[in-house]
């Protein structure tokens, strides 16, 4: 490798690192995180690499061969799922270690990647809709509760990017905007577009719910990830919970007056 | 279940998936591959539904399924098989359990509460354990391919 004299370890291993920080922030499982960053270590030359990640934090001990050692941690603050950006960011460490190339040019394009503008989401918002639609048909709804989902979906997620934009409290913002849509169910209910109350309301949950992650938190438990599928369980019982008190609230409050 | 109800929950875990990668912002291009893994985990959720009362053995069959077409699917297009495994397992994903389970505690019910908490645990069992059993044997085929990583830990 004619390139060797030119590699800074200690930015390659920020490079590393970085990609690994945003393959969490769109939802990969840690075991695929901690393979890319020791991968990449690996295709820079080092001889050893000793990384430690759950969903929040990350560590990494990366050794040169002439024995000299390197540290650098990474925090990790919020993550959602994007399958398009972990798609590329999987084939930028896989460009990455097929071919080591310039630290300064892999990271352009990491930054490429990062801070690809994403217009305003309409697809995104189409997506709830007709998710939410599908699912209250899934549980048993008739068509009109499916409609009434459909609709409901909208205001969920406008509540939910426009809230999560002012940086509130992500628990309390779930907690609203589920009982707003619970509201709505029986406010459809009531006029007559809608027949479950319940039904209407499962389609809009289905969309909130941690249910993936929940799944993925099984996941990395069986991987022997236990610490970070315990820290992603107890967050997805957390939010359920949220989720659950928010739809309480018109669930209660109606039943009490007999809607 | 009926036929009529089987035939409702493949097309709405369709469409359910459709809606999802759109949600999860998958490659437009893919979309449609991703969809057809939800509708046929879906069909093979009703078959497993009428082989056993189980719920761990409903669950874990549809998995098993979803995981291989996922990572068959994602050798043919040349790409990673976690979203294809993301969206073909979403329909099947026990979001309404666990979130029954949370009302249920909170309204102090906590006869439901137990029975959904314990379905709750026993479907994610079943996907995650289906998930990971395809995973394994996948690794142990690509052992040789990424032995030298494997084995500087």
């Amino acid at each position: 490798m004619n390139t060797e004299t030119k590699i800074d370890n200690e930015e390659m291993l920020s490079l590393a690192m970085d990609i690994g920080k945003s393959m969490i922030k769109c939802g990969a499982e840690i075991n695929r995180v901690e393979e890319t960053v020791i991968r990449i270590c690996y295709a820079y030359g080092m001889k050893q690499t000793d990384i430690f990640s759950v969903i929040s934090m990350m560590f990494a001990t990366t050794v040169d061969e002439n024995g000299k050692t390197y540290t650098q941690t990474r925090r990790v603050m919020s993550y959602s799922n994007n399958l398009a950006r972990l798609e590329k960011l999987n084939s930028l460490s896989r460009k990455i270690c097929a071919s080591p190339c310039d630290i300064e040019e892999a990271r352009k394009e990491l930054d490429e990647i990062n801070y690809e503008k994403t217009p305003f989401h309409v697809t995104a918002l189409l997506g709830n809709m007709i998710a939410a639609g599908a699912f209250a048909i899934f549980f048993g709804g008739t068509i009109l509760d499916s409609a009434a989902s459909f609709l409901i979906a909208v205001v969920v997620y406008l509540m939910n990017t426009m809230i999560k934009a002012r940086g509130m409290n992500k628990l309390f913002y779930t907690a609203l905007s589920s009982a707003v849509a619970g509201t709505l169910a029986f406010v459809f209910v009531k006029i007559g577009f809608g027949n479950n109350p319940d039904l209407i309301m499962i389609g809009d949950i289905m969309l909130i719910i941690p249910g993936l992650m929940l799944i993925n938190s099984v996941r990395e438990m069986l991987c022997g990830d236990v610490m970070s599928g315990l820290l992603r369980l107890l967050e997805a019982i957390i939010i359920a919970a949220s989720i659950a008190c928010g739809f309480a609230v018109p669930i209660l409050f109606f039943g009490r007056l007999g809607w | 279940m009926d036929i009529k109800q089987a035939i409702i929950i493949v097309l709405s875990g369709f469409v359910g998936s459709i809606g999802f990668s759109l949600l999860f912002r998958m490659n437009k291009q893919k979309i449609i591959f991703a969809a057809i893994g939800g509708g046929l985990t879906c069909l093979v959720y009703v078959v497993a539904f009428n082989f056993s009362e189980k719920s761990f053995f409903q669950n874990l069959f549809p998995a098993l399924f979803a995981t291989a077409y996922s990572e068959i699917l994602a050798r043919l297009t040349k790409s990673p098989s976690t979203p294809y495994i993301a969206i073909s397992i979403i329909p099947l994903v026990p979001g309404s359990k666990l979130y029954y389970t949370m009302y249920y505690l909170i309204t102090d019910n906590d006869l439901a509460f137990k029975e959904y908490f314990l379905e709750t645990l026993r479907i994610a069992g079943g996907l995650g354990v289906g998930i990971i059993l395809v995973s394994v044997i996948i690794r142990e085929i690509n052992y040789h391919k990424f032995k030298h990583i494997y084995d500087m830990e």
